[in-house]
């Protein structure tokens, strides 16, 4: 799983911290109020229930008293129920049947003598029990629900816990703003990154824009000023060694043209000499211009629209061959973004190829799916045993000839350059089995053209 | 620094007037095979190892084709050729080292005719001679061809506009005449090679900077052109 990003991590970090503060915030705010008026509610209560115990003990002092009648004549209000304990029997008002709901342990203490208070869960919801001792035989107890203040600790509970969603969420909120802003300047840093990696080597950054990150600045801005100087270094020695190779060579070839033209004049022994001379010169121009070739592969391509099928029987042509061996399957686009003289070169080395170790060109098929298009370049040769398959795009590996030739084997580099051309284009190279014998090579260009 | 006096080359025999070829050149040695070898196949050839001679001698004894090295001390390949081009129009091929699309493409802005790069074989090199110095075979019975404010004769090597003369290389001539040619009909890249400079399998950017040469000639607002026109994928056509 990717690491989050910077961004995220810390607006996660506000709104935890957020969450977390506010979390505490609320759960101390509720304990304290539930704690405050639940004990203020109870003392309340244990007030109304010996008041209201008075006035029952004064109603219970004659000498035959009507227990009921005591209880009718209380002011209990709707959320109190009385009830008493009478020499085992329990008197009640006839709606309010709460005997169920005084628990045994406070009844005992109650009877034995002692006053005794006790949360217990009714059918009315939560309520608080008292129980006021008034005689060995009589215990007098009130029931008094708790269910209003349990609404409203209800309510503050909801509202604390909206509070603190809505805390954490301003905390996130904070956390990203203040991250976007902090991240600003660092987005000016990307930019110039991606302009000196696109080639544009003059991006540097001001320093006076973001002075806290002075720092990073001037790093930055001596790192590009360093890659720039070796950047000049390198391409200014690439051109001295193209410049000192080809200059020779020009001499050279020329100087041999003359003599070649003058070779009837010449003795045996010296047209000899002339004829390796030449033939020499000529590999090693090859040579030379494939390797300076090879080294600078890396440059950008140029791209635009080709038309692959053209450009194939086009270098079919330019080497004598027929342009009806380039055959397109139906329905593909031949149409490609590429760079047109790479591709001709790529076409090129294969087609001669073809011709040096394979036999001949026997076909250049194009073809493909939506996406990639593919070209094959086929002969009727020994083909390529399949261990050879990787090795041979490698430099300076060479194949035999399929017939013995003037102009001799290759400079070894072909495929090579080959392999660099197609895969500077995102595509790849490789030599594929072929029904009936003989070498087919692939490349495959991806993209939509 | 030593240069060869003007050679006069091997008599052909009849009475064509043998091409002239100056070579600007800075390497002695280059400059030496270039001009035995070119002298075997026929021209008479001048070199010199400064552009700054260069320009000298083809004010006082203007040659045929001018063959030009980029890298030279003093005033470079560049220059040479922009200066050439403010009283000149005579055929200038690049022979250089340098390979980059870069200096390919300035030196063709400049006013290149053609590029080669060194090693250039012999033969290719006397084709690219040929190549220039053939006449406009031009099919057209009629004398002048008219596209709007423009007027192209092709016999009379003129081209108009807006009754003033057009001072255009032989090469954007040759170009211009070809397209007038086919009005209204697409020449591609490859065709317009072959046609006016005679390569089987040539360069494409040659045509594109010498179409981008005519449009500074002969269009109102050459970034917007309204005659010489792309049509993109495919090539160029002037149209009326």
């Amino acid at each position: 799983m990717r690491r989050p990003g910077l961004h995220a991590r810390v607006t996660f970090a506000f709104a935890a911290g957020a969450l977390a503060i506010s979390a505490a915030m609320a759960l101390l705010s509720y304990t304290l109020t539930a704690q405050t008026l639940l004990s203020g509610r109870e003392r309340n209560s244990v007030r109304a229930a010996y008041f209201d115990a008075t006035v029952a003990q004064a109603g219970l002092a004659t000498d035959h008293p009507d227990v009921m009648e005591v209880l009718r004549t209380l002011d209990t209000g709707t959320s109190r129920r009385v009830a008493v304990r009478r020499d085992g029997e329990w008197y009640a008002r006839s709606a309010d049947s709460v005997a169920r709901f005084i628990p045994k342990d406070l009844l005992d203490m109650v009877m034995a003598g002692q006053p005794a208070g006790q949360r217990v869960m009714t059918d009315a919801g939560p309520a608080y029990v008292v129980g006021v001792p008034l005689s060995p035989s009589t215990g007098f107890f009130v029931v008094d629900s708790l269910q209003q203040l349990d609404d409203t600790l209800g309510v503050l509970s909801l509202v604390l816990t909206l509070v603190a969603a809505g805390t954490t969420a301003a905390g996130a909120a904070v956390g990203w703003f203040t991250t976007r802003r902090a991240l600003r300047p660092l987005g000016s840093v990307t930019r110039a990154a991606r302009e000196i990696a696109s080639g544009r080597l003059e991006a540097r950054l001001d320093p006076t824009a973001e002075p806290d990150l002075a720092e990073l600045t001037s790093s930055f801005n001596g790192m590009v000023d360093q890659l720039a100087v070796r950047l000049e270094r390198d391409r200014r020695f690439a051109a001295d060694v193209s410049h000192e190779l080809r200059s020779p060579l020009q001499t050279l070839s020329a100087a041999a043209s003359v003599l070649e033209r003058r070779r009837a004049h010449l003795d045996e022994r010296t047209a000899t000499a002339v004829n390796l001379v030449s033939q020499e010169l000529a590999r090693f121009t090859d040579l030379v211009t494939d390797l300076l070739e090879l080294a600078r592969a890396d440059q950008p391509v140029d791209l635009e629209q080709v038309d692959v099928a053209e450009l194939a029987r086009r270098t079919c042509e330019d080497r004598t061959l027929p342009a009806e061996l380039v055959t397109v399957a139906p329905g593909t686009n031949t149409v490609r973004t590429a760079d047109r003289r790479r591709l001709a070169r790529v076409l090129a080395n294969l087609l001669d190829n073809a011709e040096r170790h394979g036999g001949g060109v026997v076909a250049v098929r194009l073809g493909g799916t939506a996406g990639s298009l593919l070209i094959d370049v086929e002969d009727e040769g020994p083909g390529v045993a399949p261990h050879d398959r990787t090795i041979i795009f490698d430099r300076f590996v060479r194949g035999r000839a399929a017939h013995a030739r003037g102009d001799g084997d290759g400079t070894g580099l072909g495929l090579a350059l080959a392999a660099q051309h197609v895969s500077a284009h995102g595509g790849w190279i490789s030599v594929v089995d072929r029904p009936g014998g003989g070498a087919r090579f692939r490349i495959e260009l991806p993209g939509v053209g | 620094m030593v240069h060869e006096p003007l050679v006069v080359g091997l008599a052909l025999g009849h009475d064509a007037p043998m091409a002239t070829v100056m070579v600007i050149e800075d390497d002695d040695r280059i400059r030496l095979s270039l001009l035995l070898a070119l002298e075997d196949e026929g021209y008479a050839v001048t070199g010199v190892a400064t552009a700054e001679e260069g320009l000298i001698r083809q004010r006082r004894q203007p040659v045929d084709t001018v063959l030009v090295d980029l890298m030279l001390p003093g005033l470079d390949g560049f220059d040479c050729i922009r200066e050439l081009r403010r009283h000149d129009d005579v055929p200038i091929v690049v022979v250089s080292a340098r390979a980059d699309t870069h200096d390919i493409v300035a030196a063709l802005e400049a006013g290149a005719d053609d590029y080669l790069v060194k090693p250039v074989a012999v033969k290719e090199l006397t084709a690219r001679l040929r190549a220039l110095r053939r006449r406009i075979r031009t099919s057209a019975a009629v004398p002048s061809l008219v596209f709007g404010d423009l007027e192209i004769r092709p016999q009379a090597g003129e081209v108009r506009r807006r009754g003033e003369l057009v001072r255009l290389t032989r090469t954007e001539f040759h170009l211009l005449c070809e397209l007038a040619e086919h009005p209204g009909i697409v020449l591609s890249r490859q065709q317009l090679l072959s046609r006016v400079w005679k390569y089987d399998f040539g360069d494409e950017r040659l045509v594109d900077v010498h179409v981008g040469r005519l449009r500074h000639k002969i269009e109102d607002d050459p970034a917007n052109p309204t005659r010489l026109v792309t049509v993109r994928g495919i090539g160029y056509k002037l149209q009326r």
